[in-house]
C-alpha cells in the first residue's frame, strides 16, 4: 500500500459532515485506486483502451435500450479491427464512466479515424467508419469485407472479416521464413519516431480530455513486445520478416536471438517515443498502456516461465522503470488467459496495473489474485467474466458476479472495474443493462 | 541411445534437421518405416503431449516438436503409403474452426498432435460452413473436431451437429468440440461426443471415442 499524502486522505475520508471535503474527481478516484486506497467508491473503465471497451454491436443495443440515440443512429467505430465503439460523453455520464483513452490518429490498419462514413455491418447495426474502411464486399469470393494496409487497395488485402462476421483478423502474407536473410529490421518497420503530427494529435486530445476530469489513459502503442495481434503488420503494405503468427510463436523457440534484438530496438525506439509524449503531455495522463502481448491460454501459459524471463520481462522492466523514473504515470499491461504461473516475474517486472484478469481460465480465481499480488498490482478488470455469464447468463448471475468481484478485488483499493476484456457483440442487452447498475448499486465504499 | 531413441529425442526437442538425419539413418540400417512411425514419431508425440499437459512445455516447444515430427515424417511417408494407408492410420479425424471464425493457432495444434499419433488429418481450414463438415464425414471422417475461440461463433456448433444428423450421418462419426469458451458442458448440451481442453487431451478423447 501507497504511503498517503494529505491530499489523497482528505481524498480519500470523501465529503465530511458539512460537506467540506468534495468527492474525488474521476481522475483522483482512479489515481486513489491504483495507490491501493479505498476511494469513495470504486472506479469504473468502459472504452479507455483497445481491450476495456466495447463491440460496437453491442453498443448500439446499449445506447438504444438507455434512450441515447434515435432508432437508427449509427455508433462510431473508433478501433476497427475488433470493431469497438466510441464511448461517448453522453455514455459516460449515464454509466459513471471514470476513465477516457487517448490513442494515435491512425488505427492498426493504418488509416485515420477521419472523415467518417455509414456502414451497416452484417447483423445489421448502423455504424460509423473511416472512409479508408472497405465496405466493398465484393473483393472477397466469401461475402466477407477485406481491409487493405493503410486504405490502398492496389496492394493485397492485410485483414478479413468473414461474412456474417463481428471481426477482423490478419491475413496471413508470409511464405517460408528465410533464416539466411532474415533482417531485424524487417520486422521494425512499423515502428519508428513518433511524428510532430501524431504528437500534436496526442496533446490536443489530452487537454479536450482533460477539463472532464476523467482519468487518461494513454494508448501510444509501440512497447508491446511480440504481440501477436500486432505481429501481422496490417498496416504495411509489404510486410517483411516473421510475421505469420505461429512462426512467430516458434520463433520464440528457433530464433530467440533475433526475437531479443528486435525487441532491443523496439524499446530504444519506443522509450524515446515516451519521452517525447511526456515532453508535450507531462503528467496529465494517469496511465499508459504499456502492453498487450497475451501470455496465456485458457488453461495455462503460452510461453514458459523461462521464455517470459528471458526475452519479455528485460524489456517489460526497462519500461517500466523509465515511465517511474521520468514520470507520474502509472503503467498498465494486458495479458490474457492463465498466467498465474508468469504473474510474480510479470508483477516483478514493475506493472502497476493489470488487465483483463481472465477469472475464466486456469488457475485465475480472484481471492487467490487479490490474496497474493494485492497490495502489489492494481485490478484492472475481471469484474466480470465475458466468455459465459455475460453472453449466456441472465441479469441476476450477472449482477450476483458483480457483487462478487467487487468484494473480491475492492477492499483496500487496487481495483479498476471493467469487464474482462471488450464487451463482446451478441452480449443480451439486459445483461449489460444489469451489469452497470450492478456496478452502481456496489460500487460505494465501504463495500457493503 | 539406440537409433530409435535419437529420432524421438531429437522430436521431443524440436530438432528438425536432426529428426530427418536420424529417421535416414535408421532407415538405412533396415528399420521398417512402420516401426520409426510408431515407435519414433508416435511415442516422441506421446511425450510431447504429456510434457504439456504437464506444464512442461508450451506452445512454442510443441509447435517445434511437430514441425520436427513433420520433417521426420515426410521421408517416412512414401514408404509407409507402400504398405497401404489403412494400415498406418488409427482413423481419419476432419478437422475445422467453425463458420464466422477464422481463428487457426489452437485447430492446428490439435491436427498436428493428431497427425503425429498417428491419425489421418483432413484440415478442412477456418471459417468452415456445417454443410462441408457433413461432406467430410460423407467422404469417410470416423471423427469430426471443431474449433472456436469466439462467444460469438461457438453458437455454430450446435449447427454442424445439426447438419451432420440431417444428412443422416450422425451415427457414423463422432464430434469432438474445443476452444476457449467451450466447456463438457456446453459439448453435452449441444449433442457432441466429446470436449477437449487442450491439444494433448484432445488425441486422448479421440482415442477413447475411437477405443484405438
Amino acid at each position: 500500500m501507497g504511503t498517503l499524502n494529505e491530499r489523497e486522505r482528505r481524498l480519500a475520508a470523501g465529503p465530511g459532515p458539512g460537506g467540506a471535503v468534495p468527492a474525488p474527481t474521476s481522475r483522483q478516484r482512479v489515481e486513489l485506486a491504483l495507490a491501493h486506497i479505498e476511494a469513495d467508491r470504486v472506479p469504473l473503465d468502459l472504452g479507455a483502451g483497445p481491450t476495456t471497451g466495447i463491440h460496437a454491436s453491442a453498443l448500439y443495443r446499449l445506447r438504444q435500450a438507455l434512450g441515447l440515440d434515435a432508432p437508427g443512429t449509427p455508433v462510431k467505430v473508433t478501433e476497427p479491427f475488433q470493431m469497438l465503439g466510441e464511448v461517448a460523453p453522453d455514455l459516460v455520464d449515464v454509466l459513471g464512466v471514470d476513465v477516457v483513452g487517448v490513442s494515435l490518429p491512425t488505427n492498426l490498419f493504418g488509416f485515420a479515424s477521419e472523415n467518417w462514413k455509414p456502414w451497416t455491418m452484417f447483423d445489421g447495426t448502423p455504424v460509423l467508419v473511416p472512409d479508408q474502411f472497405n465496405t466493398d464486399t465484393s473483393a472477397d469470393p466469401d461475402g466477407g469485407v477485406l481491409m487493405y494496409p493503410a486504405g490502398d487497395t492496389s496492394v493485397p488485402p492485410s485483414a478479413r472479416m468473414p461474412r456474417n462476421g463481428f471481426y477482423f483478423d490478419a491475413i496471413k502474407r508470409q511464405g517460408l521464413v528465410d533464416d539466411d536473410h532474415l533482417d531485424v529490421e524487417d520486422n521494425l518497420e512499423e515502428f519508428g519516431p513518433i511524428t510532430t503530427g501524431e504528437l500534436e494529435h496526442i496533446s490536443r486530445e489530452v487537454d479536450r480530455l482533460l477539463p472532464t476530469g476523467k482519468a487518461v489513459l494513454g494508448n501510444f502503442g509501440g512497447t508491446g513486445f511480440g504481440d501477436v495481434a500486432l505481429v501481422p503488420g496490417m498496416n504495411l503494405r509489404h510486410a517483411r520478416g516473421i510475421r505469420d503468427v505461429e512462426e512467430w510463436y516458434a520463433s520464440l523457440n528457433l530464433r530467440p536471438g533475433y526475437i531479443y534484438e528486435v525487441f532491443e530496438r523496439q524499446c530504444d525506439i519506443g522509450l524515446a517515443n515516451l519521452a517525447e509524449i511526456h515532453r508535450v503531455v507531462g503528467d496529465k495522463i494517469t496511465a499508459v498502456f504499456v502492453t498487450g502481448t497475451d501470455f496465456g491460454g485458457q488453461q495455462g501459459p503460452l510461453v514458459s516461465p523461462s521464455t517470459y524471463t528471458n526475452l519479455f520481462k528485460p524489456f517489460h522492466i526497462r519500461v517500466n522503470a523509465w515511465v517511474h523514473a521520468n514520470t507520474r504515470w502509472k503503467t498498465f499491461i494486458h495479458s490474457c488467459g492463465s498466467i498465474w504461473r508468469l504473474l510474480d516475474d510479470i508483477v516483478d517486472a514493475g506493472f502497476d496495473a493489470l488487465n483483463p484478469v481472465q477469472t475464466s481460465a486456469a488457475g485465475m480465481a480472484p481471492e487467490a489474485l487479490k490474496q497474493k499480488f494485492g497490495d502489489r498490482v492494481t485490478f484492472w478488470g475481471g469484474g466480470i467474466d465475458t466468455q459465459s455469464v455475460l453472453p449466456f447468463g441472465t441479469p441476476a448471475d450477472v449482477r450476483a458476479m458483480v457483487r462478487d468481484r467487487m468484494h473480491a478485488f475492492g477492499p483496500g483499493g487496487g481495483f479498476v472495474f471493467n469487464t474482462v476484456h471488450n464487451v463482446q457483440a451478441g452480449v443480451p442487452t439486459e445483461n449489460l443493462l444489469a451489469l452497470y447498475q450492478a456496478v452502481n448499486d456496489s460500487r460505494e465504499y465501504p463495500l457493503g | 541411445m539406440t537409433v530409435l531413441e535419437e529420432l524421438r529425442q531429437a522430436v521431443v526437442d524440436g530438432q528438425a534437421k536432426m529428426a530427418v538425419a536420424k529417421a535416414t539413418e535408421a532407415l538405412e540400417q533396415g528399420i521398417a518405416a512402420e516401426v520409426l512411425l510408431a515407435e519414433g514419431l508416435i511415442a516422441a508425440m506421446n511425450e510431447v503431449g504429456q510434457l504439456f499437459e504437464e506444464g512442461e512445455i508450451f506452445v512454442p516447444e510443441m509447435l517445434v516438436s511437430a514441425r520436427a515430427m513433420n520433417a521426420a515424417l515426410a521421408i517416412l511417408k512414401p514408404l509407409l503409403a507402400d504398405e497401404g494407408e489403412g494400415a498406418r492410420t488409427a482413423g481419419t479425424v476432419a478437422i475445422g474452426t467453425v463458420q464466422g471464425d477464422l481463428h487457426d493457432i489452437g485447430k492446428n495444434l490439435v491436427a498436428m498432435m493428431l497427425e503425429g499419433n498417428g491419425f489421418n488429418v483432413v484440415d478442412l481450414g477456418t471459417d468452415v460452413p456445417p454443410a462441408r463438415f457433413a461432406e467430410a464425414v460423407r467422404d469417410g471422417a470416423d471423427v469430426v473436431a471443431l474449433s472456436a475461440l469466439l462467444t460469438t461463433t461457438m453458437t455454430n456448433m450446435r449447427d454442424v451437429v445439426e447438419a451432420i444428423t440431417e444428412a443422416g450421418l450422425r451415427g457414423r462419426v463422432r464430434i469432438v468440440v474445443g476452444g476457449a469458451p467451450i466447456t463438457a458442458k456446453y459439448a453435452s448440451d449441444i449433442g457432441a461426443d466429446g470436449y477437449a481442453p487442450d491439444a494433448s487431451k484432445a488425441v486422448r478423447k479421440v482415442r477413447e471415442l475411437l477405443a484405438v
